[in-house]
């Protein structure tokens, strides 16, 4: 199937000519690009600047050396192997679960027909259609009361439950590729149900866990509200909450929070660009049909 | 209930899950409208039963009337603005253009960066780059766009629009790149031009795609927060307060969980009637492929 329309867009791209209007519009469509590419081009340049430049010379100009200051103090002020290590910490083990909990949860809603999962999928879809950032206040209380606040299991069980529903609406979409024959082949030869999830299901859903994780980690690393409600205490924040309080520390003296922001930005940076293809089927899931 | 054998084994995978989302989602979900109705303030033990009286309060609150107008300003300008765009860019990427690719990457790039930084990544931008700017060309624009009650609104859309098109522009490209192309060679056959193709064939084809942008965008700009935190912090005045800002500043800072409470009902009714609107507004155009 993929083959077939890799093959297709080929033939399309052979087919249409170059013409005028293709020059102007890759014309146009550069000058977007360059546009849309500028302010992060301006934060690299003013992580390399003193604190002189900043004052002295225009924000556009080149900084006069390549000096790595910035970045000292970004890391000192951030505090950043401990935010650093507790961010990935936290999302690590959050897609972990969910990628377990998401994959079953949506194989046994597409398979049963009990009406009872009917109900359960549209159960998870209210979670798509009210994002846990509308519920903060009594997610905030909630988490309160039950000891959830301050600790690294609270959050972590917060990611996942808020990350739950878009993970089985994802993993759902998914089930169509998994041959039922294989499955029912395995329950005539005796496995149980659970048996032949872990089996045979689970194998052929690799692919579709890792878009799964890639799309997941990228949130919950990005993630600021939750992570400011819960957290409080030094030594279990997160980067972006770090980061937060870095900027409103240091308004007139911003070449050390450019910094902060390169060297967060760098591994979600990285991981997308090595993992693209996942990252962009995670994305059109459900755009298109079939 | 679970007679089957088998459905008791599906109901032991699905029941983890369940409970997880259960207690960290609809519990939160259920307590809003509780606490609505109480005059709680986070600490006491005891919840006095006000019935609607937050809610009649709202009616007449001033500040949370106008945190709902900059909330539907704000959420109505993305949703036009990044549909358009995205669009007409993957429109423009799917026309031939050589290197596709790059430009995909380079417009997908800012989606990447978390709304806290994107929000500071702006504020310079219209306080210091921008001027600097000005001054290299000579010209005299007002880019001081989150200084002034009246333009932080574009500001922002701007800030929003920077980071979200190109997610959305990668949605429309996919959905693009299944059309079938023997629908434009039947339409060019019929004598339609590349304008009418595109308003008779291509969005037709691309309804899928449209309705999960417009969902998507709306439930996104609805709860706005992270955005405002490090720009504009709901100013000037309370020129960007949004609903969430203002609920958190209500219920966390003013020790009102109760009213805040009655806040984040309003809030949820909203994104419930606007998904349910569109939805069916949107799948009742869809064409049956």
């Amino acid at each position: 199937m993929r083959m077939m329309k890799k093959n297709k867009e080929k033939e399309e791209t052979v087919r249409q000519p170059y013409t005028k209007t293709t020059a102007v519009v890759q014309v146009v469509m550069t000058l977007v690009a360059l546009l849309f590419l500028a302010p992060l081009v301006i934060i690299i340049n003013y992580s390399f600047k003193t604190r002189q430049e900043l004052y002295l010379s225009s924000p556009l100009a080149l900084p006069q050396s390549f000096r790595l200051d910035n970045y000292i103090q970004a890391i000192k002020k951030l505090d950043m192997g401990t935010t650093y290590v507790n961010t990935f910490i936290y999302t690590a083990i959050s897609v972990v679960i969910l990628a377990m909990l998401c994959g079953v949860t949506a194989w046994a809603i597409a398979r049963c027909r009990h009406k009872f999962f009917k109900f359960c999928y549209i159960y998870f879809i209210v979670g798509i259609l009210i994002p846990y950032q509308a519920l903060f206040l009594p997610i905030y209380t909630i988490g309160y009361k039950m000891h959830l606040t301050n600790t690294r299991y609270g959050i972590i069980f917060m990611y996942v439950a808020t990350g739950l529903s878009f993970g089985v609406f994802l993993m759902n979409s998914f089930m169509a590729t998994v041959p039922i024959e294989l499955e029912e082949a395995a329950r005539i030869d005796g496995c149980s149900i659970i048996k032949t999830y872990f089996t045979i299901v689970l194998p052929l859903l690799k692919p579709a866990l890792a878009t799964l994780i890639i799309m997941q980690s990228f949130q919950i690393w990005n993630d600021y509200l939750l992570a400011s409600l819960y957290v409080s205490k030094k030594q279990l924040k997160t980067l972006t909450v770090a980061i937060q309080s870095l900027f409103s520390a240091q308004t007139s003296d911003y070449t050390t929070a450019m910094a902060a922001i390169v060297l967060s930005v760098l591994p979600i940076a990285v991981l997308f660009i090595c993992l693209q293809k996942y990252f962009i089927k995670g994305m059109t899931v459900g755009a298109v049909k079939g | 209930m679970f007679k089957n054998k088998n459905d008791r084994q599906y109901l032991f995978l699905v029941l983890p899950g369940f409970i997880i989302f259960t207690i960290g989602l609809i519990l939160p979900l259920l307590l809003s409208f509780r606490y609505s109705v109480t005059d709680w303030d986070g600490i006491a033990a005891e919840k006095v039963f006000v019935g609607l009286k937050n809610y009649i309060d709202l009616f007449h609150d001033e500040n949370f009337l106008n945190a709902w107008w900059f909330t539907i300003k704000f959420t109505l300008g993305n949703t036009i603005i990044q549909n358009v765009a995205a669009l007409l860019f993957a429109v423009a990427l799917d026309s031939g253009i050589r290197c596709q690719k790059i430009y995909r990457t380079a417009l997908f790039v800012p989606c990447l960066i978390s709304a806290v930084i994107v929000g500071f990544i702006w504020l310079r931008m219209f306080s210091n780059v921008l001027p600097a700017v000005n001054d290299w060309l000579g010209t005299n624009f007002n880019f001081m766009l989150f200084g002034s009650g009246k333009t932080v609104l574009w500001g922002l859309l701007i800030a929003n629009n920077w980071q979200w098109i190109g997610y959305w522009m990668l949605i429309y490209l996919a959905g693009l790149q299944s059309v079938p192309s023997e629908l434009y060679e039947a339409a060019k056959v019929d004598g339609a031009n590349a304008i009418r193709r595109f308003f008779n064939v291509t969005i037709p084809m691309l309804a899928p795609s449209i309705t999960i942008c417009v969902v998507g965008i709306t439930t996104g700009s609805l709860k706005v927060y992270d955005l405002l935190v490090t720009s504009t912090r709901g100013g000037p005045g309370r020129a960007s307060t949004s609903v969430i800002y203002q609920t958190y500043t209500t219920a966390i800072n003013g020790r009102q969980y109760g009213y805040g409470s009655a806040m984040t009902v309003t809030l949820v009714m909203a994104l419930l009637l606007v998904a349910l609107i569109q939805v069916k507004g949107l799948k009742s155009k869809e064409v049956q492929a």
